[in-house]
């Protein structure tokens, strides 16, 4: 990832953590919200492959760290767990596919609240495997579906914005071949 | 991958252990300076578009939970003159046995930015920090009763874990003379609150009322209404009564609460 990208992605990551501490947060279903935390690696790791994936996952869950009451560390350790595991099961799979994205973000999103809750009750926080399961499965699993699109736009523009420049200029220049 | 993993787990044993604690909570209370201007700012330009769109939609249940709200208020100016004498005799005797009351100690009022931040935990973020003298420990009320207690303050925000999570517990008294005792713990949003480690046969009723005991290095002080009973049974062989109990503070709707600026005693 070059410098702009890095950038790019920390701004598009800031987007999500204020989108999810504001609008998000006040969409709620009992004591239940949607997380797009996770869609950050999901889509970085299908963009990018596992690498990448972990890298975007690791720091997407270390600034969500920051505003959350649980453990210090442990949406990272999620994230760049989750990051790693879409990249690595998706890799031998066509990414064109239009299946792949809301499938990657279901199964990712749902596995990674599992981990998160399991993890968070190993390190003594015993209140985080004691919500209601069922409700939180169905509304990450239902908002990140509905959500993966936008987020993998963003963060195709956060990987790519230079290469879709580039490749719009070099189409449109005398060595493109169009003038 | 695995440098990344290791690292995390370094990060949370960071912020596990009491001694490193505070260096994990020094980047987080940074961290929330800089974010909470911002996210003010969205919510401030947010929520009148919210708001006027959920007005629309739901004028007439607004109307009609105004003029209930009205004539609650009213029942409530009510019941606090009636029980301005009783109470006067409550603060004496808790004079009599050294007992802070609470209402002879100072409250930090407090709006609610952020109800439940995470799925996991049972909190609210409040507009008060340690630079209006708001700190980790100390007692959170509103809304009829005890809200919660402060686990992390920064410098103009706090976390306030509510009484339902499942990390919460409370020392109650209950009973004619307050002499029953029970511990009243938080089960998260899936389940009802208990009251543990009472014994069969212990006098109870329903919408009984618990309250903090305050008793030696309570983490409360005595007489905040915590949580009312629903039910009650005791299994054949069982050596407590299971009592289901719900918070006496309406916690659902805490746009405000008071942070009971009392410490625990060392």
């Amino acid at each position: 990832m070059s410098g702009r990208a890095t950038l790019r992605v920390a701004l598009v990551t800031l987007l999500l953590l204020l989108l999810q501490s504001t609008v998000i947060l006040s969409i709620r279903i009992g004591s239940t919200h949607p997380d797009i935390l996770w869609l950050l690696p999901i889509t970085a790791a299908l963009l990018a492959g596992p690498e990448t994936g972990a890298i975007v996952g690791f720091w997407s869950g270390l600034a969500f760290d920051l505003v959350l009451p649980t453990p210090f560390g442990l949406g990272a350790l999620v994230g760049s767990l989750l990051g790693y595991s879409i990249g690595a099961a998706t890799a031998a799979v066509d990414k064109r596919a239009v299946w792949l994205k809301p499938v990657a973000a279901v199964i990712g999103s749902v596995a990674a609240d599992m981990l998160f809750s399991v993890l968070g009750a190993i390190f003594g926080q015993q209140q985080m495997v004691q919500v209601d399961f069922l409700s939180l499965f169905v509304i990450v699993a239902v908002s990140s579906a509905l959500l993966v699109l936008p987020v993998n736009r963003l963060m195709r523009w956060a990987f790519f914005a230079e290469g879709n420049r580039r490749t719009l200029v070099s189409a449109h220049s005398p060595e493109g071949g169009i003038w | 991958m695995v440098v990344l993993v290791v690292l995390s787990l370094s990060i949370v044993s960071l912020d596990l252990n009491g001694r490193t604690h505070s260096v994990t909570s020094g980047v987080k209370s940074v961290a929330n300076g800089v974010f909470s201007p911002l996210r003010h700012a969205v919510t401030d330009i947010l929520s009148p578009i919210g708001d006027f769109f959920a007005g629309a939609v739901h004028y007439g249940s607004l109307q009609s939970e105004n003029q209930k709200l009205q004539a609650t208020v009213a029942s409530l100016h009510q019941a606090q003159a009636e029980n301005a004498f009783e109470k006067n005799q409550l603060r004496q005797l808790m004079a009599l046995n050294d007992l802070p009351f609470l209402d002879s100690l100072p409250t930090v009022t407090a709006q609610t930015q952020e109800l439940d931040s995470s799925n996991f935990t049972m909190t609210i973020t409040i507009d008060k920090g340690r630079s209006d003298g708001v700190d980790v420990g100390m007692p959170v009320v509103g809304g009829g009763g005890l809200v919660g207690e402060v686990i992390q303050s920064f410098h103009h925000t706090s976390v306030v874990r509510l009484v339902n999570d499942g990390q919460s517990k409370v020392g109650v008294t209950f009973g004619q003379t307050q002499s029953h005792t029970a511990t009243v713990d938080g089960q998260g949003p899936a389940s009802s609150m208990t009251a543990d480690l009472v014994p069969p046969h212990t006098p109870l009723h329903k919408n009984e009322v618990m309250y903090t005991s305050g008793f030696n290095a309570a983490a409360f002080p005595p007489g905040i209404p915590v949580a009312k009973v629903t039910s009650f049974h005791t299994s054949p062989g069982a050596s407590q009564v299971t009592i289901a109990v719900a918070p006496e503070a309406t916690l659902s709707q805490l746009a405000y609460v008071d942070v009971v600026l009392w410490e625990p005693p060392a």
